[in-house]
């Protein structure tokens, strides 16, 4: 056979780097239920989609190169349902992923590929961060900052990162700029692994009290979502971006309605008649758009606020909606975090936003002070008021002082909804009363009486309305029905927006 | 067993304790019921659990962060 000999090196070579690690690290996953590297490519995208980049890069190192296959980093090219993607996949039983320099060369292609393309780019996280002694000295800094753009975020395209293991370095970084993440529980993510940390301050520090699914999800908020397996990370990815474009000159993609979607529900039901009682506002969400398409995403942080992806009449919303069941909606900080960088990934992905409203304000005292709510607060208005995809406002119950205008108040939003609950005043209003006129209810009946009613009528969706502050007042029941002929004006031409917030620092 | 401690996310007052140590809890079942700015307002479980110890009496104030039940998971 012609050019038998190149074509049988050929064949050894893919051999080899299919091998990876070697059978030894391969079955030591396996044994603890964790997929590796290729075998993650396989579950995330489409049967035999796959398409490598760089199989045969190996380290520059020569004392290294035989044990370096692929360079610790898989790269290509795949589909996930039909739509192109470029993704990293970090081998860990290679060096365990550390980042060098031809493997970094293997990041910028995939990241120069998905920005000149306009393919979302996801990252499979599991690395042990720099390779020694690759990045020591002189000559190892000569291969860090080679490219200005390394750390760039212009979210021209979705990034996604699967935290799969323990990921330092380059895992942890992608991670941060990424516009969502999920995490296997067992997985950590820090600037340095508790080994490092310990030895580095003298003192023993936990892996998951360092970096664990728990502190990321709950604490730090730069996790969305956590799950229990390799499997079930991969199909989170997969989910989350059915739901967006694959660049940000594309609309989101439209899909059937599920039958069941257009039954009202109890919506009546899940809102308390006594305005001192609270609920779970996701109640209503199921309630409202299509049946099964909310996907939450940060449910565990910042909690007053639930923000997260769903499908109205086919069409990708963002909800952004005030949940009393915590704080009883007051907004922490935390609060006003999540719903600032959810509003910038809406519209860097042309995705219309939904605010569902009943808060009581911002949540006071001197721990959000220490954690500057002011600035915060600040920074969700100047991000609404930059953001260009529709926005829409459903005053629901309560909606006090300046975080009316957080939540889409006034012209923050495209259109205003009120329910005729909707109650626009600063502060309870039987609170209000004692405040405003100094009158209490044990001595002067009466005239609290008259000036509770006041000050009610006041606070009622009615003067909005009148003011054409509010450009409707809705039954509940019909919210869902309201949504959607507002979308469908507002959406008539597609939805992509002028991308103001584009480059809005991913982590702050 | 692990033990986590559930904090009281807001300042305001023990309205209603509905739990006592013994309790076999689920993620998301409510442990106790705090009254906060005319609200009533569910402290709910974070893991599924068995409770350990209550750390409040109904009527007492709390603050934000104020650790008010133990939990073993």
């Amino acid at each position: 056979m012609k050019f038998e000999n190149q074509l049988k090196e050929l064949g050894s070579r893919t051999d080899e780097a299919l091998a990876m690690g070697g059978e030894a690290k391969l079955a030591k996953r396996r044994e603890k239920g964790v997929l590796n590297a290729r075998e993650r490519l396989d579950v995330l995208l489409d049967s035999e989609s796959f398409c490598e980049s760089g199989m045969f890069a190996r380290a520059i190192r020569p004392e290294v190169k035989h044990k370096s296959l692929a360079d610790g980093k898989i790269a290509g090219y795949g589909r996930i349902d039909g739509r192109e993607v470029a993704v990293v996949s970090n081998d860990f039983t290679v060096m365990g992923a550390t980042s060098s320099a031809i493997n970094g060369k293997k990041i910028r292609h995939m990241r120069e590929v998905a920005t000149e393309r306009g393919l979302p780019l996801i990252f499979l996280g599991e690395s042990a961060g720099a390779r020694m002694p690759d990045r020591m000295g002189g000559s190892g800094r000569a291969m860090l900052g080679q490219d200005p753009a390394e750390y760039l975020r212009n979210r021209r395209t979705p990034w996604v990162s699967a935290q799969l293991g323990d990921c330092y370095g380059s895992s942890t970084w992608y991670c941060c700029m990424s516009d969502f993440v999920v995490m296997r529980k067992g997985a950590t993510m820090a600037v340095a692994s508790s080994k490092v940390t310990s030895r580095a301050i003298s003192h023993a520090v936990d892996a998951e009290e360092l970096g664990g699914w728990r502190v990321h999800t709950e604490i730090t908020g730069l996790v969305d979502v956590a799950v229990d397996s390799d499997e079930q990370a991969l199909e989170v990815v997969r989910n989350f971006l059915s739901y967006l474009p694959s660049n940000s000159d594309e609309n989101p993609p439209r899909v059937a309605v599920p039958e069941g979607s257009d039954d009202a529900g109890k919506i009546l039901d899940i809102l308390p008649e006594s305005r001192n009682s609270v609920y779970d506002v996701r109640e209503i969400v199921h309630s409202i758009v299509d049946r099964d398409s909310f996907f939450e995403l940060k449910a565990r942080f910042g909690k007053p606020i639930c923000t997260g992806l769903a499908r109205i009449d086919g069409r990708s919303v963002g909800i952004v909606a005030n949940n009393p069941k915590f704080k009883g909606g007051a907004i922490d900080v935390d609060a006003m975090r999540k719903a600032t960088s959810f509003l910038v990934m809406c519209d860097s992905y042309n995705i219309p936003i939904v605010f569902l409203v009943d808060q009581p304000g911002f949540l006071i005292g001197a721990e959000g002070e220490k954690r500057c709510a002011p600035g915060r607060i600040m920074n969700w208005l100047n991000a609404i008021s930059l953001v260009t995809v529709p926005k829409i406002s459903v005053i629901m119950r309560k909606s006090y002082g300046q975080a009316y205008l957080n939540m889409g108040g006034g012209r923050n939003s495209h259109e205003v909804l009120c329910w005729p609950t909707a109650d626009l005043g600063f502060v309870d209003p039987t609170l209000g009363v004692h405040m405003l006129h100094d009158v209490s209810k044990e001595d002067e009946p009466e005239r609290y009486e008259q000036l509770l009613a006041e000050l009610q009528h006041d606070s009622s969706p009615w003067p909005l309305a009148e003011l054409y502050e509010t450009q409707q007042v809705i039954d509940p029941r019909d919210t869902r029905k309201s949504l959607k002929r507002l979308l469908d004006v507002h959406a008539s031409h597609g939805t992509i927006g002028r991308h103001r917030v584009a480059n809005w620092p991913t982590s702050y | 067993m692990a033990e986590i401690t559930l904090k009281s996310d807001i300042t305001g007052s023990v309205w209603k304790i509905l739990s006592k140590p013994g309790d076999q809890v689920s993620e998301d079942d409510t442990m106790m019921i705090i009254e906060s700015m005319k609200m009533e307002i569910p402290l709910s479980s974070t893991d599924d659990g068995v409770v350990k110890q209550v750390l409040v009496e109904e009527g007492s104030t709390v603050t934000e962060g104020q650790p008010v039940l133990i939990l073993e998971i």
